[in-house]
């Protein structure tokens, strides 16, 4: 089969495995896990033992050595059989990469191991009530007392946050030196004085639960990630992975609404003729499949850039902006090629809407990723 | 107890297969490949023996064009220990794939042979039958349950009236069916360690077997499309329709 620019033949057999896993016990479940909330982290130690968790992470610390392209792959094909589940798995990168990235080797050896085998899911806490697109609002509080620091604050749309390991939390340690005040911490989940609340309601990926969490709870100081101050650009360097890892989500869920909507207008017959016959409809596909491609590829140009080490914050805006905006133009044009039986929850076409309208928010919304690339450029 | 499992590469089973335009066979180009979903049970049952303390060695063959390291990586991957490739460009029938397998047995000297029972783009179910009879060794097909005992294998396999145990003096060879065992799911790190393993390549030339088709294929066509059925107003009709038009009695 040929491939896209750049994807090599272990890329392929990486996604491939990934695949298989994804189509025989994620995508039966996926419909069911919308219907009830089924909470996705129950496929975690599955996941980790295919060797997914870790799949983000360096050999050293329980990775496997793939290359950022299969990474991407793997979890788009998570994604076309179940969003939920990829949305869960991205949950858990941030909080792994933000101990890779922010981490010295000590604390590294103290998670990550256990992050990639399954024994401890991750949760990654940044947002606030009053703090989304601007983190450097957070007033999460985090004071020195002894060898601890106390912990005291709100974070909000954690997800994981229930069934987490650990959660790596930002908050202020100097509350006047802006986005410098700003420290990473990893806190025990079961660490007394953390409260999570019953999960959000949901419009989409809705077995992949977001919760407010409360803290009042002490944290070691071994359990700080880098230097005091050192933590927003841990979450700036986080986020240029994680919006790749929405990208692939993106490209995952649109690939699932455009094979449907290909397969029903070849199936479906108005007027005594397959849909597929009528140029409204072809002209339909033809825009779906030029955005997926055009998505693809500057997804893919953005992992090449990770992978060869270069700095790549606008490529990962570029492709999470242009990935999640096509997954919203893909879905909803792939419910509309379905007609009536579209708008029904007996066909995924809706699940696939709403399970691809979070993507143009969380980890920056359309609006940041304008701003991500615009500063790379006049800054 | 060293065993060899034979994998083909063929078309994936989710592709819908297409014929080419000019009948001369089925469309190839830009078309999913994998590896044969029964010598994957093969595989499977190979490495589970392995993983038993039964087998010593596990070693995939695969006979076809350069491609078919990507089949025999995967059943590295799967836990094969090593793998060998006899490379041909030429379209390999059952009788020769069969020679080749049994100048690569006469070179290893496995003392089983796992197939799959067949291959899901020919069809044929004819090459482990005639890597047996070539060798002269006993064979087991379409295995449900492969059990060693006391230097016997015994092989249950399905046939019409239900289930056959035979048992089997090794060296032997065995077809895998269906149910013989649902092979596993890759591990991602599996993938990368299959890249050290070792992969041979060979050639028919090296090993001294002419392998040209003594079948010829005249052509290749679609099925024919069903036709529409149609309702019928009451049991009368039925009735009919088919005395008179299906003339079913």
């Amino acid at each position: 089969m040929s491939e896209r620019l750049g994807i090599t033949e272990d890329d392929r057999a990486i996604a491939d495995a990934v695949a298989r896993f994804a189509q025989n016990e994620l995508a039966p479940q996926a419909h069911i896990v919308d219907r009830d909330e089924i909470r996705t982290t129950r496929y975690a130690s599955q996941l980790a033992e295919l060797g997914v968790m870790g799949m983000n992470l360096p050999e050293r610390w329980g990775g496997i050595g793939a290359s950022p392209a299969a990474l991407i792959l793997s979890i788009a094909e998570i994604a076309k059989a179940c969003g939920s589940t990829a949305s869960m798995i991205g949950a858990h990168y941030l909080a792994t990469d933000s101990i890779l990235i922010g981490g010295d080797d000590m604390i590294r050896d103290r998670y990550l191991p256990d992050a990639a085998s399954g024994a401890k899911l991750g949760a990654f806490a940044l947002t606030e009530p009053g703090a989304g697109s601007n983190p450097a609002g957070m007033i999460t509080r985090a004071e020195r007392e002894g060898e601890h620091y106390r912990l005291r604050g709100v974070k909000q749309f954690i997800s994981n946050a229930d069934d987490a390991g650990f959660i790596v939390v930002y908050a202020k340690t100097d509350p006047n030196a802006g986005t410098r005040g700003i420290s990473a911490f990893v806190v025990d989940r079961h660490t007394p004085g953390i409260t999570v609340s019953a999960p959000e309601k949901l419009m989409g990926i809705r077995g992949a639960p977001a919760h407010e969490v409360t803290f009042d709870c002490l944290v070691p100081v071994a359990n700080r990630l880098g230097e005091e101050g050192a933590g927003f650009y841990t979450a700036m360097k986080v986020l240029d992975n994680s919006r790749l890892d929405v990208a692939a989500t993106s490209l995952g869920l649109s690939e699932a609404a455009l094979a449907a909507a290909v397969a029903w207008a070849k199936e479906r017959k108005v007027g005594g003729e397959p849909l597929a016959n009528k140029q409204g409809i072809q002209w339909m596909l033809a825009d779906m499949k030029l955005r997926l491609e055009a998505a693809w590829l500057i997804t893919l140009q953005a992992a090449a850039k990770r992978g060869a080490g270069e700095k790549f914050s606008d490529y990962s805006a570029m492709a999470k902006l242009c990935a999640s905006e096509a997954a919203g133009f893909i879905t909803d044009t792939a419910l509309q090629v379905h007609g009536g039986y579209g708008f029904t929850r007996e066909l995924p076409l809706e699940r696939l809407v709403r399970d691809a309208r979070i993507l143009r928010i969380y980890e920056g919304a359309s609006e940041i990723q304008r701003t991500v690339i615009a500063r790379a450029m006049v800054a | 107890m060293k065993v060899m499992v034979a994998v083909k590469r063929v078309v994936d089973f989710n592709v819908k297969v297409r014929c080419k335009a000019d009948g001369s066979g089925v469309e190839l180009a830009n078309v999913k490949m994998a590896m044969n979903p029964f010598d994957e049970i093969a595989v499977e049952e190979a490495v589970r023996l392995k993983e038993a303390g039964i087998a010593s060695e596990v070693v995939a063959v695969s006979l076809g064009a350069k491609p078919c390291e990507e089949t025999l990586r995967t059943a590295l991957a799967m836990g094969a220990d090593r793998a060998i490739l006899v490379e041909s460009d030429s379209e390999l029938q059952p009788l020769a794939v069969a020679k080749l397998l049994m100048a690569v047995v006469e070179r290893e000297a496995p003392q089983l042979v796992l197939l799959g029972k067949q291959a899901i783009d020919d069809d044929a179910n004819q090459t482990g039958q005639m890597l047996a009879a070539l060798l002269g060794w006993p064979q087991g097909t379409f295995a449900s349950r492969v059990e060693l005992s006391e230097g016997q294998l015994k092989v249950t396999r399905e046939i019409d009236g239900g289930l056959e145990t035979l048992a089997l003096a090794l060296p032997a060879i065995v077809t895998a069916d269906l149910r013989l065992n649902e092979p596993r799911y890759v591990k991602l790190p599996s993938i990368m360690a299959a890249k050290k393993k070792p992969l041979a390549v060979i050639t028919p030339q090296d090993l001294g077997v002419d392998v040209a088709p003594r079948l010829k294929q005249l052509k290749v066509a679609e099925p024919a499309p069903r036709r529409a059925g149609g309702q019928v107003g009451s049991v009368a009709e039925l009735v009919s329709k088919l005395k008179n038009e299906a003339k079913v009695f």
